[in-house]
């Protein structure tokens, strides 16, 4: 049987479909989309959604038929997870040919998610040209006026097969053809947007096209396909950034919506021990959802009935009769001592017992004093960060009365700054203000607290600091933020708006040896109080019982086990997740409690990205072609770049590839032409679960042709990169002048980096030069920068960011601060 | 704008300082005080642990104090990180500066300079005169600045920047290893008078050197002569030039007796 049977019927609907309510992440609502998997038919339906002329068609189902044929690279890094049937090959948030001109009229979600992006503020402030492409659909094309009149053609390739067939065809597969490798018979066969240029002899474009590319939806396969044509004398530079808006960067400490998860991140297991995600998967899932609620309203949770949840049935347990409302009696001895269970969801009970382990990650840091955790409590509670003239400074706001916590705060600040805060009493407002200049307080609790009430959350290294030390923190939090209540005995609350914040107290509470259940009052509107606007957000309520448990929680070694207190059905459709963890113990938690690794049949969440790129630079031409790939680290980037350079022509590519899972890239020029230039520069950044296969390859097949490449990469946290290149030097190619110079460097030295450089030089009088230098950073580096005042890990970014300058000084402002955001990103989890 | 408005009075205090490399002891109870404005030489023979003192006062990881304090303002030096003793007013110029590929001179310096001031407190304009005048003063061409951080400079250039740096930072007090080693007579001028005019009444400057030429130009206002691992013998100018005059065999007996 095939893999996937393509329902044409569906394939086929033009009607609008919505696939909204299908999805729990982004919003993906595509006009056009063929289900997930690859055949003939899948061919056939794209090219019929374009309305494509005959001979395009017959090219792709020839590209088709060779993609089947043609095994899989035996070289380079391993591509066997990729199942070509798991993705969907088609996705257009628009219809073919509704591409638009105007950035009003785009859909509201695809245009929050350039704008992320940075477009069109870019367009307005320097690009001649700007396109966006969305999964499959090209959404948005435009090209500044002066540019039209000079000759200058910048659109998608679908408008220009129709639009400009002759130049397509004399060029479309020529400078890669479908049966150049594997990817680039997949890309032929299923290409849909990418950008088309052409500029007329003699013209110079000037100012940059530039074009964005975004895989939203999970699974989705990008394939676009740009053709650049700079004709005898023309002169342009096009610029393509690919990339996840910076919302899908992870941080280890963050409660994560668990479809965000990704391989590399540290969650905890069972046991309350952090362990590594080896491999994320999804599926699509058609059927109930079970709704399991437990005495803590705020840790309810959602799973496949088959989910396998770790559990203590209550009937094993219970001496007389069972379920929540009524109070049974409990065998005790037997709780202490029964091994809990892993039980499929759909087969929990109301008043069965859900594990909830005790985060047992204990890593202490001297530099956390008491009187730190006394002023990130009170931040937690009653602090802010602020610039004050410009001046660093944090402020904390009391009630009038609170003298004692003044005092305690006061003294501690003090005590960390040398400074003594001041005290502002605002009798009109009951309050007292409570403040410091100090840029290194500022920094400390932005770092490990956060900032705005919503976004309140503290760092990995509070959450992680021995459960002594917590204890600070959170009678100072308690203090500012807390109450008592007394029913039924002492109950002690706190409220936030941060839902962060409300599961990590409830974690480092657990770790004092108290359950606390969360409570969450949803949003409503606006009401007036005292002649006040007063918005109610969603509020978490956090409550526990400082001398003895919740009734009905039991603490057992180290978890407490929590009753189910109802159990819910609800019918769903769509994508589910799950993934596996590092360790036999494959479990992980879902809202504090322990689950199985569900045993399901699984599809990796994979995308992937398979471009091809040709350009041709006729006589006298110069174009310049700029990459900053940061794909979301899921994204299997297997991409076909080659230029053809003809007589007195330079290509130059600048190829900066920071993101994806595994990236497959070796830009090319065949040099064609006399005194034919090539000029490569090419930058790999790779960290945790990543593999970045780059390099470059000049062909030069004229005499007197010259080229230049330089490779340089950055290998931590067990990312890998290599260096894969070739150089050619073709019988009667005489007078060649060719240089390679690869640096790596490997700050850590968990990462890795190879070179594999190929010569097949056939003129003797070639001048080649090659070079290839592995570095780390020296201590010495570190030292000498951090005797000026830098940190530790101010120093590496700086070093980095010098390795990588001869790229980062060739991109645009907006593109240069993003590769330093990014690397100051990754050193963050790096160092410290 | 804690700053207070008079000049301080400001003190490094160094007292039985032992400190070992590679498990070897090379400083054997250095005591040593440092005033704001003095200007303070140390001399003495190769091995005596003059730079050994520099590193293990900066914090060089390979430097292991072993015994001893080391107080700046009666704050303990030893329990902080490197970059808060630089932050605390602590400078090292360098004997061998590093080379850092793809970092401008002049980025550098403006980075440093932040890490001691706020958007508030610093003054660029004022920043970029003194910059410019110190170039000068060091007889320093601005394209420098443009370079990577030392990489291909030549001797005397990694030198001046050395001095350049401890102009921009202002620090409370600046431990100069060996500014003049390697450079030829116009170079030693140039840094000397530099260190000189830079010697301000609220900081003050230690001065690691093997010859007495450079003294020519700073004019020390005590001189230490270092001979295994302790201060062998202190006194004024006049032992500068008693110990060009001797050479450092003169100090031995002296250590041998002490």
């Amino acid at each position: 049987m095939e893999l996937f049977e393509v329902d044409m019927a569906q394939a086929g609907e033009i009607t609008p479909l919505d696939y909204t309510r299908y999805d729990f992440k982004n919003p993906e609502t595509y006009r056009l989309r063929i289900p997930k998997g690859l055949s003939r038919d899948v061919v056939t339906q794209i090219s019929k959604f374009k309305d494509e002329p005959t001979w395009m068609l017959e090219y792709r189902l020839r590209a088709y038929d060779h993609f089947v044929e043609r095994p899989m690279p035996d070289w380079g890094p391993d591509l066997g997870d990729i199942d070509f049937d798991s993705y969907t090959y088609y996705a257009n948030p628009l219809l073919e040919g509704e591409t638009k001109r105007k950035w009003e009229d785009l859909p509201d979600d695809i245009k929050n998610t350039f704008e992320k992006l940075g477009i069109p503020k870019a367009e307005r402030e320097y690009f001649g040209g700007v396109g966006a492409q969305y999964d499959s659909g090209t959404v948005y094309h435009k090209i500044r006026e002066d540019l039209v009149k000079k000759g200058v053609v910048f659109c998608d390739t679908d408008t220009a097969v129709k639009e400009h067939p002759d130049i397509v065809r004399k060029y479309f597969g020529k400078i890669v053809p479908y049966n150049d490798n594997k990817f680039s018979a997949l890309n032929s066969a299923v290409w849909s947007g990418g950008s088309f240029v052409y500029v007329p002899p003699g013209v110079d474009a000037g100012i940059p096209l530039q074009a964005y590319f975004r895989i939203n939806a999970k699974n989705v396969g990008q394939f676009e396909r740009t053709l650049i044509i700079a004709d005898q004398g023309a002169k342009v530079h096009y610029i393509e950034g690919c990339g996840p808006a910076g919302e899908e960067i992870l941080v280890g400490d963050r409660v994560t919506p668990i479809e965000q998860i990704a391989v590399g991140q540290r969650v905890l297991n069972s046991d309350g021990v952090e362990t590594t995600v080896e491999k994320t998967m999804v599926r699509r899932y058609d059927g109930d959802l079970v709704g399991v609620h437990p005495a803590s309203p705020g840790n309810a949770f959602q799973l496949t009935p088959e989910h396998p949840v770790l559990c203590i049935p209550r009937r094993k347990v219970s001496k007389g009769q069972y379920g929540f409302q009524s109070y049974d009696i409990l065998d005790h001895e037997r709780i202490q001592t029964i091994t809990p269970e892993f039980v499929p969801a759909g087969e929990l009970h109301p008043g069965d017992f859900l594990v909830y382990p005790i985060n047992k990650t204990t890593r202490d840091d001297s530099s956390f004093t008491d009187a730190t955790m006394v002023v990130l409590g009170y931040y937690l509670a009653e602090g802010c960060v602020q610039l004050i003239n410009e001046c660093k400074a944090v402020t904390f706001t009391f009630h009038i009365d609170e003298t004692e916590y003044v005092e305690e705060l006061s003294k501690a600040i003090t005590e960390l700054t040398g400074k003594v805060p001041w005290k502002n009493p605002q009798p009109e407002r009951h309050a007292v203000t409570v403040g410091v200049y100090s840029e290194a307080l500022y920094e400390r609790c932005l770092e490990h607290a956060g900032k705005y009430a919503e976004a309140k959350a503290l760092s990995k290294a509070v959450m992680d600091l021995p459960p002594a030390k917590q204890r600070s923190l959170l009678r100072c939090y308690y203090n500012g933020d807390g109450n008592v209540s007394q029913m039924h005995g002492t109950v002690l609350r706190v409220m936030t708006v941060s839902r962060q914040l409300a599961f990590q107290v409830q974690e480092l509470q657990a770790r004092q040896g108290f359950f606390a259940t969360i409570r969450i009052r949803e949003p409503f509107e606006e009401t007036m109080k005292d002649g006040r606007r007063i918005s109610h957000r969603r509020m978490y309520t956090i409550y526990h019982r400082p001398n003895r448990h919740v009734r009905t929680v039991i603490r057992r070694g180290d978890s407490f086990l929590v009753p189910i207190r109802e159990m819910s059905w609800t019918p769903y459709h769509g994508d589910v997740y799950n993934f596996h963890v590092a360790g036999e113990n494959n479990t992980y938690l879902v809202k504090g409690f322990s689950v199985h690794n569900c045993t399901a049949p699984i599809y990796s969440t994979d995308s992937l990205h398979a471009a091809v790129v040709e350009v041709v630079a006729e006589p006298h031409a110069k174009v310049r072609y700029t990459t900053v790939q940061n794909w979301s680290k899921n994204v299997y980037n297997l991409v076909t770049k080659r230029a053809v350079a003809y007589e007195d022509a330079l290509v130059e590519w600048v190829d900066g590839n920071m993101g994806s899972k595994v990236t497959m890239k070796y830009p090319s020029v065949y040099l064609r032409g006399r005194r034919a230039r090539a000029d490569i520069l090419s930058v790999a950044f790779a960290s945790q679960g990543q593999i970045i296969d780059s390099g470059a390859k000049a062909v030069h097949s004229a005499p007197d042709t010259s080229s230049k490449i330089i490779s340089k990469s950055i290998a931590i946290r067990g990312g890998q990169t290599s260096y894969r290149g070739l150089l050619h030097v073709a019988p009667g190619a005489t007078g060649v002048k060719a240089a390679v110079r690869c640096d790596a460097l490997l700050p850590d030295e968990s990462g890795r980096s190879d070179t594999y450089p190929y010569n097949e030089i056939h003129e003797e009088d070639a001048t080649i030069t090659h070079e290839a230098v592995v570095g780390k950073i020296g201590e010495e580096q570190i030292f000498y920068l951090m005797s000026r005042g830098l940190s530790e890990s101010d120093a590496i970014h700086l070093i980095l960011m010098g390795f990588l300058a001869e790229f980062s000084k060739e991109l645009p402002v907006d593109y240069a601060l993003e590769l330093n955001r990014l690397i100051q990103l990754e050193m963050a989890g790096a160092v410290g | 704008m804690t700053e207070p408005s008079a000049p301080k009075q400001h003190s490094l205090v160094v007292e039985d300082f032992h400190a070992e490399v590679a498990g070897k002891e090379i400083l054997r109870g250095v005591n040593l005080t440092l005033k704001s404005g003095e200007l303070t030489a140390l001399m003495g023979p190769n091995g005596s642990g003059k730079s050994t003192l520099a590193y293990a006062l900066m914090g060089h990881p390979k430097y292991k104090v072993t015994r001893g304090r080391a107080l700046l303002d009666g704050q303990d030096l030893l329990a902080l990180s490197v970059d808060k003793r630089a932050r605390a007013g602590l400078f090292l110029g360098f004997q061998y500066p590093q080379e850092i590929s793809g970092l401008s001179l002049s980025k550098f310096l403006w980075t440093s300079y932040m890490q001691s001031h706020t958007a508030e407190t610093a003054d660029t304009a004022a920043y970029d005169r003194e910059l410019q005048t110190h170039l000068g003063f060091l007889g320093m061409d601005s394209a420098l600045l443009k370079r990577s951080l030392n990489e291909g400079f030549s001797g005397g250039e990694k030198k001046r920047v050395e001095v350049l740096q401890m102009a921009t930072l202002h620090p409370i007090f600046a431990i100069l290893d060996e500014p003049d080693s390697g450079l030829d007579i116009d170079a030693v001028r140039a840094v000397g008078e530099t260190v000189a005019k830079l010697h301000r009444p609220d900081a003050g400057i230690l001065l690691i050197t093997h010859y007495q030429r450079i003294l020519k130009y700073v004019k020390p206002d005590r001189v230490h002569v270092m001979v295994d691992g302790v201060i062998a013998r202190s006194g004024g100018r006049e032992l500068a030039e008693e110990l060009e005059a001797k050479g450092y065999d003169f100090v031995r007996p002296a250590q041998a007796t002490a």
